[in-house]
């Protein structure tokens, strides 16, 4: 049999551990223990473990700041121990020394099974290619000059075209490389490429879905529709993006990627609620009507009669003369 | 304004002659001005005061302007816009008035017509019937109004420079204005507001008010004044309820105006492919441009802009009255349907109202936004279009509201045609019936 003694870092996750056959082991900042640790604030000889029956007797060998039980399957509740007395540790119990934690286990305690690879996880490492990006990459373009061609009503110059495009593919380009450097610091691989990738796709389906909203809202004949749906559409694939992001960048588990990414969206709708709460409710000497306007070929709704119309007014009126009593 | 460089030099014993003629009118003209100017000022400075507008709270004067006693019982007139400020803030505001002769008393607002911006002040007689006796000159109105070209003489106090004479030219009622104004050739300057113009028999001719600049000054006719002088009179007492009688101003004002605006046969104009409403009465002023002859123009853009200049001062924030009919003409030119489209949304989201107001006096703009299919009487399809109609109430005067209209055409890919007014201080049922009347001409043949 052997004792496993796991140095544990920050949030609990192991960092090290020491497999000590036979029934002792013991611990303390001197080379002649089982397992030496660098801590100033461990004694040289700190303590020795004995395998008993069902778990380890962990005996306190006269040290400056004693042993700090800080989890035992056998007993409930921290406990100090002081020096030179004993305790009987439980499978897996946590205790910590000077300022190091340990755990103690036997080396037939079971694991978790393992975990399947997300998809996420799987795939996005084959955007990482050259092949996609490329097409990728000329499609946005292709997308951003047809955009702005198609919204320009003064003369087309194409220096003004392309310090446009320059500007946002330089916004891109730095977010693909932070993440990439999040990567290479976080998993060793930058994946550089995907991200580029994804940032584009991102792009590509936000423009798309933004411009059906704007025909929607037309046809609708309300601002609302968009004034729904834009926010929804845009904090959407941004959590998307941002989970995305993090599976090729982190170690996080889906749950915890799909929460990051979750809040990191509130925080962006907080920030503009609370930007937005000035003007609200603020007097403006100006109409505030839906002034989007489409190409025939986008114009599907039916209209009414102007005789409808003008019968229609009566509820204005009235919500003015509502809106001047408040 | 061109001028010709190669004009010949003026040949100078002409140019002798017109400086000989220039030195021998001039003075003449002077001289004979300053001697009726002078008994004028002599005679009724007495019963010309200034009006002073005094915050309660610090004592000191906020606002000054002018008045005249018009009778023996101390009735004062003078502009709705020198009292207005205590005309609607009691609470912080009295009326003072100080004489040529150094008399001073407290003013009680009695009456107002604010379509005319005019008001009566009664001296308090109470308080100060000793200085009520100083003030023995009675300005009498004219009764007749005098004819183009006679000199009259405006008295007041421009820029608290004590009493002044500013002697000018009676040009008679202008036409441009739907609310009567004189024309009055003269300089008048701010304080000077409230105060008489004079005939050369000493007569009120008109009621100093508004100055254009450059010696184009305006007045209200004194016919004005009678009629309140008259209505104060058989109601003999003053007002409890100021906004109460604004607002009935206000509203029968509208009612005649846009009656008789409604009863018209409109006259139209070709603007492109489209009719527009052209210059409605004398008082509605129209411009217009285009960009044919740009020649960076992508596309052809041409309006036209016409405005009823009468705007009615209620406060120094808001003002009521005006009407102003917008309409533009667009073809797509070297763009195609999506850029021109691009072009045609950022015109269309830009239309607002032409009147001043703030927070205080009216609500918000409440809108509603509708496709609407435009019949032509002359039985061709159908025009879809897309019109707004934007209504805010004012917060004082019920039943009155300032509207926003706006239309354009969305059925054309390479051409649109926008048509808007607004109307300032209208009912509901007028501006119902504007609207109607309104889309019925403007709109594309």
């Amino acid at each position: 049999m052997a004792v496993i003694i796991e140095l544990l870092g920050w949030g609990g996750k192991r960092q090290r551990y020491f497999t000590v056959e036979g029934n002792s082991a013991t611990v303390g900042r001197s080379y002649q223990n089982d397992v030496v640790l660098d801590d100033v604030h461990i004694s040289p000889n700190h303590l020795r473990f004995d395998a008993v029956e069902d778990g380890w007797q962990l005996t306190d060998l006269q040290t400056l700041n004693g042993v700090e039980v800080v989890k035992n399957p056998r007993s409930s509740g921290a406990q100090l121990l002081d020096s030179d007395s004993t305790i009987v540790l439980g499978e897996g119990a946590e205790i910590k020394v000077g300022r190091t934690r340990l755990r103690i286990v036997s080396d037939s305690h079971p694991v978790d099974a393992a975990k399947e690879l997300h998809h996420l996880e799987r795939d996005a490492g084959k955007l990482n290619r050259l092949s996609i990006w490329l097409p990728l990459f000329l499609i946005s373009l292709t997308v951003e000059i047809a955009a702005l061609y198609s919204s320009s009503f003064v003369e087309w110059q194409w220096k003004n075209v392309l310090s446009i495009i320059l500007g946002t593919q330089a916004v891109l380009l730095f977010l693909a490389l932070f993440w990439g450097a999040i990567g290479r610091f976080l998993r060793n691989e930058s994946q550089f490429l995907s991200h580029y990738c994804l940032i584009l796709l991102a792009g590509l389906v936000y423009s798309l879905a933004d411009w059906l909203i704007g025909i929607l809202a037309y046809n609708a004949g309300t601002e609302m529709v968009a004034m729904i749906l834009s926010p929804i559409n845009a904090l959407l694939l941004l959590a998307l993006l941002l989970s995305a992001n993090f599976a090729l960048a982190t170690n996080m588990l889906p749950r915890q990627r799909w929460i990051s990414s979750l809040c990191f969206v509130m925080l962006i709708i907080i920030v503009s609620i609370t930007a937005q709460m000035r003007s609200w409710g603020e007097f403006s000497p100006y109409p505030d009507y839906f002034s989007g306007l489409e190409v025939p070929a986008l114009q599907f709704a039916g209209a009414e009669s102007a005789d409808d119309f003008i019968v229609g007014f009566d509820d204005i009126f009235a919500s003015a003369d509502r809106e001047a009593l408040d | 304004m061109i001028i010709n460089r190669n004009r010949r030099q003026p040949d100078v014993i002409s140019l002798a002659f017109l400086l000989m003629v220039l030195l021998l009118m001039f003075p003449s003209a002077v001289f004979a001005q300053s001697n009726s100017a002078r008994a004028l000022f002599a005679d009724n400075k007495a019963g010309i005061l200034q009006i002073r507008i005094i915050d309660i709270t610090s004592g000191s004067k906020s606002a000054i302007g002018s008045g005249f006693v018009v009778n023996d019982s101390g009735l004062v007139a003078t502009n709705y816009h020198v009292v207005q400020m205590a005309a609607s803030k009691p609470e912080q505001y009295r009326i003072e008035y100080l004489s040529a002769s150094g008399a001073a008393g407290s003013l009680n607002l009695v009456d107002v017509d604010v379509v005319n911006d005019l008001a009566l002040v009664q001296i308090n007689s109470q308080v100060s019937s000793q200085a009520n006796s100083q003030i023995a000159a009675v300005l009498p109105l004219a009764a007749a109004e005098p004819a183009i070209g006679v000199p009259v003489y405006a008295l007041g106090n421009p820029l608290d420079l004590g009493l002044t004479v500013v002697p000018g030219t009676y040009n008679g009622i202008n036409q441009t204005s739907y609310h009567p104004r004189v024309h009055f050739t003269g300089s008048l300057n701010s304080g000077m507001s409230g105060g008489p113009t004079l005939n050369q028999a000493g007569e009120v001719v008109g009621i100093n008010v508004s100055t254009a600049g450059n010696q184009v000054s305006f007045l209200v006719p004194v016919t004005a004044l009678q009629h309140l002088i008259a209505e104060y009179q058989l109601r003999g007492q003053g007002l409890d309820n100021m906004a109460l009688r604004i607002g009935q101003q206000l509203l029968a004002d509208q009612e005649k105006k846009f009656a008789q605006m409604l009863s018209l046969d409109w006259p139209t104009i070709a603007l492109g492919k489209a009719t527009v409403v052209n210059e409605l009465s004398p008082f509605f002023r129209c411009w217009g441009g285009s960009n044919r002859s740009s020649e960076k123009a992508q596309l052809l853009s041409a309006d036209r802009t016409c405005r009823s200049e009468d705007n009615i001062y209620l406060n120094e924030k808001f003002s009521s009255g005006v009407i102003e009919h917008q309409f533009f003409w667009l073809e797509a030119g070297k763009l195609n349907p999506l850029q021109f489209y691009t072009y045609y949304k950022r015109l269309f989201s830009d239309f607002a109202a032409g009147n001043k107001v703030s927070e205080k006096d009216v609500g918000d703009y409440q809108c509603d936004t509708e496709f609407v299919a435009v019949n032509n009487l002359e039985a061709q399809p159908q025009r879809k279009t897309k019109a707004v109609f934007c209504v805010r109430a004012y917060k004082d005067y019920p039943q009155l509201y300032d509207v926003m209209f706006l239309q354009g055409t969305v059925d054309d890919a390479r051409a649109a045609f926008i048509s808007h007014f607004t109307l300032a201080g209208v009912s509901r049922d007028n501006a119902k019936a504007y609207a109607r009347k309104f889309m019925g001409v403007a709109q594309w043949r």
